[in-house]
């Protein structure tokens, strides 16, 4: 009897234990390219504003809901910059600027975010660019999880943004007629797998 | 002999003040013009797309503080960088493009800061449907391009519009949004 109680607690607590691991364990959310983007956005000539993207973005958020705590790692394929300019693309991909031949990917890696509220707080990670990494910090003006209709799952995403300096990740050129400061706007949305 | 004199000295004024209403023409440098729009993806992340073919000029007059500018938008060159999206935003649920390529603006009413633009009214015709949008300046700048070797004029400008109003209706009804925010970077170059 005693050893039969023994171990039926032991299921018990193991069972217990499963269903707590199942809870605490942040689920994974594959980016979904078709609505996960890097803009970004110079000043040219101290007078316009040129935008541009990067159309190749990989990565995966994980997230716990429970904790509200969770991890961001996206990958951008360099020579996927596109400007609406082809000519300049080019330029973009050359030396001066990406260096998309020995650069091929620039990434963000943050093990901090925190989401309270539905409202995600500043995202605390590394920016690489150029082979040169660099903390980052990234604000969300953006945050929700929503039942996809069409997809049918849990979708989680929003906007994301920082700024930097192009001269800190040692390009350059065009310096100062094309700004220094890069404003970088990331729409990601991630898929519950 | 007093008679014609003041005849010619009318007509040279006239003359005179019909040149500096006219004002200097810009042309619309296309790789420094875009008009990208955003529109919030179930509030959840916010898509930006942009249109790549465009043409276009500017007249502003500084003395007179006025202006007119004319830009026409291709709406087959619209670009988000998602093709199928691409697609689906050109067909007849949005853009109508294949009947309706060009979405025009003509601004007729300028307003200043200074000797600097600070807004734009004008109309908007879209899908065939016109109707008044005011475009807002964020910055607005004049410099010397030392690659042109010309003055160049330009900055950012910004609205916002029901798209609705113009009959473009798709998705309102499971929450794509009605609004959409236009942002525009101008750059334009003296002739």
């Amino acid at each position: 009897m005693a050893i039969r109680q023994a171990l039926l607690m032991v299921g018990a607590a193991l069972v217990g234990w499963q269903a707590a691991t199942a809870a605490a364990a942040p689920a994974t959310y594959t980016i979904d390219p078709s609505h996960t983007k890097v803009y970004w956005e110079t000043r040219h000539f101290g007078t316009s504003t040129h935008r541009g993207r990067f159309d190749s973005v990989e990565g995966h958020i994980q997230f716990d809901r429970d904790s509200g705590r969770g991890e961001v790692s996206i990958s951008i394929a360099t020579a996927s910059v596109s400007s609406g300019v082809p000519a300049l693309d080019t330029v973009l991909r050359g030396s001066s600027f990406l260096a998309s031949d020995a650069h091929p990917s620039a990434y963000f890696v943050s093990h901090g975010l925190r989401v309270e509220g539905g409202h995600a707080q500043e995202l605390r990670g590394e920016f690489t660019l150029r082979g040169i990494s660099r903390p980052l910090s990234l604000q969300a003006t953006n945050f929700a999880c929503r039942q996809d209709a069409q997809l049918q799952r849990e979708v989680c995403g929003g906007d994301f943004e920082a700024e930097i300096l192009r001269s800190d990740y040692g390009s350059t050129f065009g310096l100062p007629f094309v700004g220094d400061k890069v404003r970088l706007l990331i729409a990601v949305e991630g898929i519950r797998q | 002999m007093n008679k014609p004199t003041l005849l010619t000295l009318a007509l040279l004024a006239a003359v005179a003040s019909s040149a500096r209403a006219e004002g200097t023409t810009y042309q619309i440098d296309p790789t420094h013009t875009f008009v990208t729009f955003e529109a919030s993806h179930f509030n959840t992340s916010t898509l930006r797309g942009r249109f790549d073919k465009k043409d276009g000029s500017v007249v502003i007059d500084r003395q007179a503080k006025s202006g007119k500018a004319e830009i026409t938008i291709d709406a087959t060159s619209i670009d988000t960088g998602v093709g199928p999206l691409d697609g689906h935003l050109k067909s007849k649920d949005f853009f109508n493009a294949a009947e309706s390529p060009s979405v025009k603006f003509v601004g007729d009413q300028f307003s200043f800061d200074g000797d600097k633009v600070a807004a734009v009214s004008g109309q908007l015709t879209m899908l065939g449907k016109t109707l008044p949008v005011t475009l807002k300046a964020n910055r607005f700048n004049c410099y010397n391009n030392p690659l042109l070797k010309r003055e160049v004029c330009g900055g950012d400008f910004e609205t916002t519009i029901a798209r609705s109003q113009w009959g473009m209706n798709y998705g309102l009804n499971f929450g794509l949004p009605d609004n959409i925010r236009l942002l525009i970077q101008v750059e334009a170059v003296k002739q």
